[in-house]
């Protein structure tokens, strides 16, 4: 008898035990019978039989289960090792956040000094630079979030309605693809495409980048706009950059999603009489809710996390519309060596994180049953 | 449902245009989503100033790409990329097998803490200044392994190899274990050649992770002989160098090529690969 423990003993629980043991008996009695009926002569007797009832098996200790899983335990201290040291050791330094730790205190190596511990939160509250970048984070990320969610989940119903089984494969691949350029190239494109050019005549179109050209020659626009450089575009570039690179991507979890749903429900419809527009707002809209709302929950638990597409795309003239929490961080902390203050940033933004997930964990807990983490 | 649909039938004139309007939707899509690459593509092979409207080019000129894999200062980024790339990918699936086979082991004592502390970075971590400082303090700022290590850890792929793993039947496991097999022996000769479909999901996930890491090395790395292309791709359009060095060679032609460059490997991989990467995301997304 097979078991996962290998003490050769089924121990798993009492009950278990009782069970299979009365099983095994059961069989060994069926055996019994049977070679008596077949041959006469076999000399069974009833007190030659185990009593399994009077058998204790003792569950192993922890110590002995631990000592056989002792390869796994090896198994793990790699994984442990990188864990701790690349992500444990350093939520020590969150102590930073309560001391002065800046240039000064480098440069004479006297290292932190904790004679006021709220001298960065006390910081935080007054720079202005801190609250455009707290604003940005939210403004920036909220927006995305609602725009990817519309744009993401009307694609992946229109996607669903392209019967051609090898077309619709193709649309996908496309669209896809964009998902696996990385941040830093998404930007250059765009930079290369919104370019505005250098010369300053007017009607010279000659280094003017793509997007730039097609708005003047549709006159749209008299003279190239150097979007990136413009506190009034560089929120929409940075919309249209995010949509263009993670839309296609987003819709696979709708698309088994929409897989999912039932045919029968469409035949029912369409013997009701409903029509396909009908049977997508009634049918597939609110089977698609659910992983709608998930999807939702999931990305809003990760609002403060915007971060590597903004950091390539921005620039010191677009601080007061683009700069967020972690490029400000970023700015302080490794340009600027103000450790102590750039890690009060970082902790506020991990424990609004914090709050976020776990807000999500609970919803999405409600939603299907099972959190996120 | 009885009667066979027909494009130009007028009975089902609605869905005709509804199915016109989606085909041209797309089709519009499918054109926002490539032509700025095919510009790219196209202005990477005109060394000329004007950009223009073109979405072809009129010559076939290579001296970008010439220029980028003879220059000592543009080959050697690519090198790094690939190095990086490569043992990312192999120290990541490491990990990521080597955590998710402990993680499947319900009855081992402490695997609930391994677990907990796992997830526990997931949702909280001691930000960039912290980590920053510990990499300083282990004197490995500078190092290529500040790069490889930290995305070698990876919890979300490593729970999503979890759920590979646990599809597994577990009577495969107990059988083994009957036959003598060693818990090592087991991961090698039954989890892993069992789990070829998860490796290389989870695999090209590290890959691709590893090949845009951007981030890392502006942190990091101080030496310019080990930035990675992404770096250096960044470093042409912040016009930091390169551009001028005596040859005819126009900037946006370069920045363009570059860009192609570093898009190239993953845009032949993936069409093939495409049901990888698409199995690691709907999984991730049933369970956990």
């Amino acid at each position: 008898m097979a078991n996962e423990n290998g003490t050769g003993v089924d121990t798993r629980d009492a009950n278990g035990r009782s069970r299979n043991l009365a099983n095994r008996e059961e069989n060994m009695q069926n055996d019994i019978q049977t070679s008596a009926a077949s041959t006469p002569t076999s000399r069974v007797a009833a007190n030659d039989r185990i009593d399994y009832d009077k058998i204790v098996v003792k569950p192993p200790t922890i110590g002995q289960r631990a000592y056989k899983y002792r390869y796994f335990y090896l198994m793990a201290i790699p994984v442990l090792i990188i864990l701790l040291i690349f992500y444990y050791w350093p939520m020590l330094g969150i102590r930073y956040a309560f001391s002065q730790y800046t240039f000064r205190e480098i440069a004479t190596q006297t290292g932190p000094n904790y004679s006021d511990l709220f001298v960065n939160f006390k910081f935080l509250v007054t720079r202005s630079a801190f609250r455009y970048a707290f604003a940005n984070t939210l403004i920036l990320s909220i927006v995305k979030l609602l725009l990817s969610t519309v744009v993401t989940v009307v694609i992946a119903l229109m996607m669903n309605e392209i019967a051609h089984q090898w077309g619709k494969k193709f649309v996908q691949t496309v669209l896809y693809l964009p998902h696996f350029l990385s941040w830093v190239v998404a930007a250059s494109i765009f930079m290369l495409i919104l370019s505005a050019g250098t010369s300053a005549a007017e009607g010279d179109l000659s280094n003017v980048g793509f997007v730039n050209s097609i708005l003047i020659k549709l006159h749209i626009l008299k003279a190239p706009v150097d979007f990136l450089t413009s506190t009034k575009h560089w929120r929409g570039v940075w919309y249209i950059m995010n949509l263009w690179k993670e839309t296609g991507w987003g819709t696979i979890i709708y698309m088994a999603a929409l897989a999912g749903i039932s045919p029968d429900l469409y035949e029912a419809a369409e013997i009701d009489g409903a029509n396909r527009f009908q049977q997508t707002i009634h049918i597939t809209l609110p089977s698609l809710m659910n992983t709608i709302l998930v999807v939702f929950i999931l990305n809003l638990a990760k609002v403060m996390n915007v971060f590597e597409s903004v950091f390539v795309l921005y620039n010191s003239l677009v601080y007061s519309v683009a700069d967020v929490i972690q490029t400000y961080t970023y700015r302080v902390g490794i340009v600027g060596n103000d450790y102590g203050y750039s890690t009060a940033i970082g902790l506020f933004k991990s424990v609004i994180s914090l709050i976020l997930v776990t807000i999500s964990n609970k919803v999405s807990e409600k939603i299907r049953g099972y959190g996120i983490v | 449902m009885t009667k066979k649909f027909n494009l130009f039938d007028p009975q089902y004139a609605a869905r005709s245009w509804f199915i016109v309007f989606n085909s041209l939707f797309f089709i519009l899509l499918m054109c926002v989503m490539i032509i700025p690459i095919l510009k790219i593509l196209s202005d990477s092979l005109v060394n000329e100033t004007v950009y223009g409207l073109e979405l072809w080019p009129k010559e076939f000129n290579l001296i970008a790409y010439k220029k980028i894999f003879t220059t000592e200062s543009l080959i050697k980024p690519l090198g790094i990329s690939v190095l990086t790339t490569l043992a990312t990918t192999f120290f990541g699936l490491l990990i990521s097998t080597l955590g998710a086979y402990v993680l499947i082991q319900k009855d081992m004592p402490g695997v609930k803490i391994f677990s907990t502390l796992l997830v526990f970075t997931m949702i909280f971590n001691g930000g960039l200044i912290p980590t920053f400082l510990v990499m300083k303090k282990i004197h490995l700022l500078n190092s290529l392994w500040a790069v490889i290590l930290p995305m070698s850890m990876n919890v979300y792929n490593l729970v999503l190899m979890r759920s590979f793993f646990e599809q597994l039947p577990e009577s495969l496991f107990e059988a083994a274990e009957i036959d003598g097999c060693t818990p090592m022996g087991i991961f090698y000769k039954i989890v892993l050649p069992l789990s070829k479909a998860a490796l290389a999901s989870i695999g090209l996930f590290f890959a691709v992770a590893a090949w845009s890491e951007y981030f890392h090395y502006v942190i990091y790395i101080t030496s310019t002989d080990k930035y990675n292309f992404q770096y250096k791709l960044r470093d042409l359009f912040q016009d930091k160098q390169e551009a001028d060095e005596g040859e005819n060679i126009n900037v946006n032609t370069l920045k363009s090529a570059a860009v192609i460059v570093s898009i190239v490997p993953f845009m032949f991989i993936y069409p093939f690969c495409q049901k990888y990467f698409m199995t690691g995301v709907t999984m991730g997304a049933v369970k956990e």
